[in-house]
């Protein structure tokens, strides 16, 4: 062991003590996730019938094809399982990735405690090496996870040990990735920042090398995993790619922090301005200043996505055009429709992310509060209304935003297909038939950190999690009808395949009014908590 | 004089911990009032009280005639608050920072500003990331000291500070009195509160133990005293007050309390009086002395959530 390694062993003991109840839960999921969708899928095409009818169907939807990957080995039951989960499981897998490397390296770091820790018989390199070790195990252990869940609900094992080290391989690769930002920026958030771009950079490529057939998939990691194709084809090769990457990416970070002061990043920050700006003069410009980064990053994310899948609307003709079977099997009357059903459920997609924005950028207000940093504005003059009011105006605001440029986009990028610019206007506000389902969320989230602060966060959290889970399970499981319907999403009309329908909007925006100032109403009768 | 802040029997309670017990504390218009007590005795948590921050419990909660919780805005505009943890924005700079904060209390004054940071030698450029402890709490400073307040409410403000800042920080003071102004301090720079305050409160355990001038409270406690007497003074040890008697050829070195100096000082003279030393207790003796005394008392006990 070289001197800048002194101490790993010990960090790494401890990191993986910290670690103990948050890892198990993400290898929980993961393997839940696979064994949940191997039974059903099981039970759902045992029939060659029915096998057929899906493979016409998912085979041939753009929009699903854009989510889940390539559409190959949709012959067997066991197909059907990798092409229906192999994507979230490697978006989980890289989550657990990012979040257990930065919170050993730039977390720690940023609070001060790597100092502490570096001030003793610990070597330059060890937090690092600590940290990558521990989330390289974490992905190893994922792999596992993956590979039984499939297994012990009776899927042939080498397929189900190719979709877990595909999926572990996708995880390595961001372990590196996340090594290397977590070197460049200073600020946790900024991690968080570069290396979810990163992966959305990644699952963009992929989605479009995967609709259009063009070998693009392979300019990402995602796509690397994919092409193992496990139960089909069962091809290790691909995997060689990522056993490439990850070592050079590993090293980048070490040379990257060889380069650079402890707490600091690569990127030196600027020098700011010496007096404020006139913007900078309320707690509604202070929200706005606070907000901006972020709202930024998901306006171009949400924009790309919008382009994306506008772009895609025509592969769905074409998709459809060439297979009679699944315009039979949609029923749909013409082209016309199926396009519009597609553009209704991508809509749905960016609304639901929207409502992700909307909870985080609510549960900022909360993090401001712990901090201490609210405190220096409430005390300045600033009532509590207004302040927490600020920062639910730029959530609404934004959310509301991000919602119509996800429909500019889609729309523009449909209109310069079909040389009709009155689509730009009908599908911006397609796409703004969702914002009285995001408000509810935001509200909720506001309701939460007014009236029970310090559960709020995972609340809210977790209300969006299952959100998530009940759009992407109720309908292919057949889950009874008022599961569905408790999300928001359900209650918004899916234009433009469905009609404009204004009762349940009225009702959905009175609920987030309502929800809304619960939420002001109690934060101005509790303590202000500072942690 | 009319109080700007009046607290009696205030009660805050987290959970089953009692931060609060009852505390009183009253400041005067105009005077600066220094505000002392060990680790965890409820500085905090009354200024935050004091604030509307938090509510109350139980008790009376009075600040600038207003009630805090309920008329917080109001108030607020009249104070300027100095937090004893500075966390501020990481990507905005401080300049910026002193710009919000007294632009939210109704205007800068831009020329004060300016003296102010020269004064406390600080960058306005910087953003807060890279700000040093120090540095920090100098932000949080010059944006309360350029505001133009009645009341400026300081937890801990020179915790960071080199001994040049202090001294900036205490004629910054100064000069806050002399306009009238009226300053809550709490610290643990004894020698601070000891140059700035015109009165003190010291709490412990959420509840006021003394509360007064420097001298007032000097003649709750001892005087140590050291004398050479022609004779050697009789009857000393049986005195009421005096404490902790040494005698050796000649000399004899006692504390006495306040209240019983005359009576031993007499003593002493009649002995023949050489030569006196006497010195009035430090704040940091009478600080010690009044915890000293209680902590091997209760035996470290304070570190816990309050009296039981
Ligand atoms: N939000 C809270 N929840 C639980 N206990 C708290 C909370 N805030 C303060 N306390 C407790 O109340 C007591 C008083 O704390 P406070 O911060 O007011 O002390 P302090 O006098 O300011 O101490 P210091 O000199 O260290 O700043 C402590 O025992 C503390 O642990
Ligand atoms: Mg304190």
């Amino acid at each position: 062991m070289t001197g800048t390694l002194v101490g790993a062993g010990v960090l790494f003991r401890f990191a993986l003590r910290r670690d103990r109840l948050r890892l198990p839960v993400w290898l929980l999921a993961g393997g839940a996730l696979v064994a949940t969708q191997s039974t059903s899928n099981q039970t759902f095409y045992r029939t060659p019938e029915s096998l057929a009818a899906y493979r016409a169907s998912a085979g041939s939807n753009a929009a699903s094809i854009a989510f889940s990957g390539p559409p190959v080995g949709l012959d067997t039951v066991a197909g059907t399982v990798a092409f229906e989960i192999s994507s979230t499981l490697v978006l989980l897998t890289v989550l657990m990735a990012m979040f257990t490397t930065v919170r050993h390296t730039r977390a720690d770091e940023e609070s001060g405690r790597t100092e502490l820790l570096r001030s003793t018989q610990v070597g330059r390199h060890a937090p690092l090496a600590a940290a990558t070790l521990l989330s390289v195990l974490a992905c190893g252990a994922m792999a596992v996870a993956i590979a039984a869940g499939a297994a012990l609900t009776g899927l042939a094992v080498p397929g189900s040990v190719l979709l877990g080290a595909g999926t572990a391989s996708v995880g390595l690769v961001f372990v590196g990735v996340t090594a290397v930002c977590a070197q460049l920026t200073g600020v946790t958030r900024g991690v968080y920042g570069l290396v979810g771009g990163l992966l959305g950079v990644a699952f963009v490529v992929r989605a479009v090398g995967d609709v259009t057939g063009n070998g693009l998939s392979w300019a990402s990691p995602i796509g690397w995993a994919q092409a193992t194709h496990p139960w089909s084809a069962d091809r290790w090769w691909p995997l060689l790619l990522t056993l490439a990457a990850t070592p050079l990416l590993l090293l980048t970070a070490r040379r990257l922090l060889d380069r650079r002061d402890l707490g600091a990043g690569l990127l030196q920050p600027r020098p700011g301005a010496a007096t404020a700006p006139r913007a900078l003069s309320s707690p509604l410009g202070l929200a706005w200043r606070l907000h901006r980064a972020a709202l930024l990053a998901w306006a171009m994310g949400v924009a790309l996505l919008g382009f994306v899948y506008g772009g895609l609307a025509e592969s769905v003709e074409t998709l459809i055009g060439d297979n009679p079977d699944a315009q039979v099997f949609l029923g749909a009357s013409s082209t016309a429709d199926l396009v519009d059903a597609y553009l209704g459920v991508t809509f749905r997609v960016t609304a639901l992310l929207v409502a992700g924005y909307a909870v985080s950028a609510t549960c900022r207000a909360r993090a401001e509060e712990t901090s201490g940093r609210a405190e220096p504005v409430l005390t300045a003059g600033v009532s509590r209304t207004r302040w927490l009011g600020s920062h639910l105006t730029v959530a609404l605001a934004g959310a509301t935003t991000l919602l119509a440029l996800g429909g500019l986009a889609t729309g523009i990028s449909r209109a310069l297909v079909t040389g009709d610019a009155a689509d730009v206007l009908r599908l911006t506000g397609a796409a703004l038939a969702h914002a009285p389902g995001v408000w509810v969320v935001a509200g909720l989230a506001a309701a939460l950190i007014g009236a029970a602060p310090s559960a709020a966060v995972p609340a809210a959290w977790s209300v969006f999690g299952l959100l998530l889970v009940v759009t992407m399970f109720a309908e292919p499981f057949d889950w009874p009808g008022w599961i569905s319907d408790l999300s928001p999403f359900a209650q918004t009309p899916a234009v433009p395949a469905e009609a404009w329908a204004v009762a349940p909007l009225l009702v959905l925006g009175t609920l987030a009014g309502v929800l809304v100032a619960v939420g002001l109403a109690a934060f101005r009768r509790r303590d202000i908590e500072t942690a | 004089m009319t109080a700007v802040i009046s607290v009696s029997g205030l009660v805050k309670t987290f959970g089953r911990a009692r931060a609060l017990d009852g505390l009183d504390l009253e400041v005067r218009a105009g005077e600066v009032h220094g505000f002392l007590g060990p680790n965890g005795s409820g500085k905090s948590t009354t200024i935050r009280v004091l604030l509307g921050m938090l509510r109350p419990d139980a008790g009376h909660v009075q600040l600038l005639g207003g009630d805090p919780w309920r008329d917080a805005v109001a108030l607020h505009r009249r104070l300027a608050y100095v937090p004893g943890d500075v966390t501020l924005w990481p990507t905005i700079s401080g300049g910026e920072v002193i710009d919000l904060l007294s632009r939210l209390r109704g205007g800068t004054d831009a020329r004060r500003r300016a003296e102010l940071l020269e004064r406390f030698d600080l960058d306005p450029r910087k953003k807060a990331r890279t700000y040093s402890k120090g540095n920090r709490q100098k932000v949080a400073l010059v944006a309360a000291l350029a505001s133009d307040v009645e009341l400026l409410v300081l937890d801990e403000p020179t915790s960071g500070l080199d001994p040049i800042m202090e001294a900036t920080f205490q004629a910054c003071i100064h000069e806050a009195r002399a306009e009238g102004r009226t300053v809550l301090l709490s610290s643990h720079v004894l020698a601070e509160a000891e140059a700035l305050c015109d009165r003190l409160s010291i709490i412990r355990l959420g509840r006021t133990v003394q509360s007064g001038t420097l001298g007032e409270l000097r003649t709750l406690t001892r005087t140590s005293v050291t004398a050479e007497t022609v004779r050697p003074v009789d009857g000393l040890a049986g005195l009421p007050g005096v404490h902790g008697l040494v005698r050796s050829d000649g000399r004899v070195s006692f504390d006495v309390d306040g209240e019983h100096l005359d009576l031993a000082v007499r003593r002493l003279t009649e002995a023949g009086l050489r030569s006196l030393v006497s010195a009035p207790p430090t704040l940091e003796e009478l600080f010690l002395r009044q915890y000293g005394d209680e902590l091997t008392a209760d035996d470290g006990g304070r570190a816990g959530s309050g009296p039981a």
